[in-house]
């Protein structure tokens, strides 16, 4: 039998009752786990059955990007210092790392995106859509895993205990994603300058970030490189994959305490405004 | 509870007694129609939510109007309430503040259940996924677990009519298939609270009847409707009540049928704004044209002859019809025939010269045919008339005049009261002491 609940939509603002609303989104939360399943498992295989190459489309951006560099390196355009891994090896798995992350932090602004149609008109739990988005970044995951299995055989790299750990890393890694995204996502609805600049801002960002080249010692862009939460992060997964020495423990901790609290702060930034959304999109 | 308003404080009482199932309270809601305005007032509201400082948002900013202004109702568990209003008087609004899916800005509403809106039939459907991977979807974002639609599949399909086809893509199925699957999801959900709103006219008329049997199957059931619709004979076959929404406010509140029979009026008497009655000409037909008399022209006249400009219920006017005669006929007919525009365009009223046993003596030339209307009996609405000219003995039409349509005014004090009536009886009033 369904469950009655009582619910009452008021005007004042739900932060007020911090208590009350924490409760709802933990419940909403909860609930909206078997939705978030169904969307994924909607989404995925309406995916796959539209498209030739399947799974094959994630394998394609790093093995494209790892190839343009390694020959742009080794022809002595592009000049990076040398790399704890084979460069080729370095860049497509790094390449992995960071495109998980853009795909955290576009998940949620594109769930709202798509979903437009459906949040105008049904009450359903918001953090499903989430949930969904995240699923699929996961899942998309675990197929590039498949060509980080590959590298690693291909090119001799040994692993050492502590990959078992990577994957909290990479938790923490998708979270920062995630909290950026959960941000942007309501404002992303009402306007569409987020998308394009996000576009350009990601490009630029990647360029911060220590894919396609070592992490640089000194210079005031070593500090900017430094300063990128990413940064920690990505490097962090990276060694605990393969040499178990970790560089950077403090950074690493500072970052994924960003990444936590702020995708926490972010979920109930997103739970508020949802409303304000759904009344400025529908007609 | 940490935070309760007066609104909240008014509806405490009611809480104990748990059949109320939805109770509206004091519910305002600001729109604005400049899209750019908007946007920003969007983000606007965010910030202050985010901040706590949205109380009560009684001011209205540049561009912005009341799209709801103080309404309140109460719904028991089994009711029906029925919402009329013009395009753009708050209905939908009103279903969506009751939905969750928008916040009010004044007010609160409190529901005690499940709320199942059919404002959208279909919403996430996915054209690529066949129709049974799309029930799934559907009916979980509905609020279903998946045991709970595992129960319902069979039925589904079933009175969705779609057979062997629940295993295409739904791409490949007809509009009023998807429409049907859409229906047939949403209503399975079983909530406490169904909002209808203007989807009743899905699939042909078998399945048409097939929805309203299970519309009157749930509200037997004891699920409460809210339904939207412009059509008032759903409005009346469904609801006990209903109420008038105009322009955000309530307007009237009642019985179903009452309700809706002023709503329509109102349309009507502000929507076609028919012209000044005054003397309505037609255009002249030459002798090769006419049939052998012509109607020239049409007014309504007082008993002093002068021609009126507007039409009281109750009092006695006189329908004046010109005539122009090219040859003369043994047999001249008139005849009337009346449409009540508030009524969907029913006849309410015929006659006829020659079933009236009253000749015309019609010479050549010009005529004016009068007919006393002694206490008009049409009440207050809009009404389109239509007037034939024939001959009998042998039969024919002579000519004929469509679409007069003329407005009849409420009565001034006296016989003000008209209830359900449908027109007026003249009547006197005598009491005898025996």
């Amino acid at each position: 039998m369904i469950k009655t609940h009582r619910v009452v939509y008021r005007s004042q603002s739900s932060i007020r009752d911090p208590r009350q609303l924490l409760q709802q989104m933990y419940r909403d939360l909860l609930a909206s786990r078997e939705l978030a399943w169904r969307l994924l498992v909607r989404d995925i295989s309406a995916q796959y059955r539209q498209s030739f190459l399947g799974i094959f489309w994630a394998f394609i951006p790093p093995i494209i990007t790892a190839a343009s560099f390694t020959l742009a390196k080794s022809n002595g355009l592009i000049n990076v210092g040398n790399t704890d891994l084979p460069y080729p090896a370095y860049v497509m798995f790094s390449m992995t790392l960071w495109q998980t992350f853009t795909e955290a932090l576009n998940a949620p602004i594109q769930g709202v995106a798509s979903a437009k149609p459906m949040l105008a008109r049904i009450n359903f739990p918001r953090e499903a859509l989430i949930l969904a988005k995240l699923g699929e970044v996961f899942f998309n995951f675990s197929i590039k895993l498949l060509l980080i299995v590959g590298l690693f055989v291909w090119f001799h790299i040994s692993i050492t205990w502590s990959i078992i750990l990577a994957p909290i890393a990479l938790i923490h890694l998708i979270a920062l994603g995630t909290f950026i995204g959960l941000l942007l996502a309501p404002i992303g609805a009402l306007y569409q300058d987020i998308n394009r600049g996000l576009t350009f801002i990601i490009g630029f960002w990647l360029f911060l970030t220590p894919v396609v080249y070592p992490i640089p010692d000194s210079g005031i862009f070593g500090s900017i490189v430094k300063l990128n939460p990413v940064t920690p992060l990505l490097v962090t997964i990276r060694e605990l994959a393969t040499t178990g020495i970790i560089s950077n423990p403090q950074g690493f901790w500072i970052a994924s305490l960003i990444s936590i609290v702020g995708l926490f702060l972010a979920l109930i930034f997103y739970r508020l405004a949802m409303p304000f959304v759904v009344e400025r999109i529908s007609s | 509870m940490a935070i309760i308003n007066q609104h909240e404080k008014a509806a405490k009482p009611q809480v104990d007694e748990s059949d109320i199932i939805l109770s509206v309270n004091g519910i305002s809601k600001k729109f604005c129609r400049s899209l750019k305005r908007s946007l920003m007032y969007g983000v606007q509201d965010i910030t202050w939510e985010i901040l706590g400082l949205r109380e009560k948002n009684e001011k209205l900013r540049p561009e912005e109007f009341w799209a709801l202004s103080n309404v309140s109702f109460q719904l028991k568990r089994g009711e029906a309430l029925g919402l009329v209003g013009k395009n753009g008087s708050g209905k939908s609004t009103l279903l969506r503040i009751i939905a969750g899916l928008i916040k009010p800005d004044i007010g609160c509403v409190e529901v005690n259940g499940r709320v199942a809106p059919l404002i959208a039939l279909g919403a996430g459907f996915n054209p690529i996924l066949t129709g049974r991977e799309n029930i799934y979807a559907n009916m979980a974002i509905l609020g279903l677990s998946k045991r709970e639609i595992d129960e319902r599949f069979d039925e589904v399909v079933d009175f969705a009519e779609i057979g062997d086809a629940i295993d295409a893509p739904v791409q490949s199925y007809s509009s009023g298939m998807a429409a049907r699957l859409g229906f047939a999801s949403a209503i399975h959900t079983e909530p406490d609270i169904l909002l209808i709103d203007e989807v009743l006219a899905v699939g042909d008329v078998k399945f048409q009847a097939k929805c309203s049997m299970k519309l009157a199957e749930m509200i037997k059931k004891g699920i409460t409707f809210i339904l939207v619709s412009h059509n008032s004979m759903v409005i009346n076959a469904i609801c006990n009540s209903a109420i008038y929404l105009l322009n955000g406010k309530i307007q009237a509140s009642g019985s179903a049928d009452l309700i809706v029979k002023k709503y329509e009026k109102d349309l009507f008497m502000s929507g076609v704004n028919p012209p000044k009655l005054g003397m309505k000409f037609l255009p002249k037909k030459t002798v090769e044209k006419s049939l052998g008399a012509d109607i020239t022209y049409i007014c309504f006249k007082n008993s002093s002859g002068e021609i009126l400009e507007s039409l009281r219920m109750g009092e006695s006017c006189y329908l004046c019809i010109g005539c122009k005669v090219w040859k003369i006929f043994q047999d001249f007919s008139l005849g009337i025939i009346v449409t009540d525009l508030t009524l969907n365009g029913r006849t309410i009223l015929m006659f006829e010269s020659y079933y009236d046993g009253q000749p015309l003596m019609l010479k050549e030339n010009n005529n004016e045919i009068q007919i006393e209307l002694p206490n008009l009996a049409l009440h207050s609405g809009v009404y389109d008339m239509a007037i034939y000219l024939k001959k009998e003995n042998p039969y024919a039409e002579l000519d004929i005049l469509q679409g007069f349509i003329f407005r009849v005014e409420e009565a001034v004090v006296q016989h003000k009261f008209m209830g359900e009536s449908l027109f007026y009886q003249p009547r006197k009033w005598h009491t005898k002491h025996l």
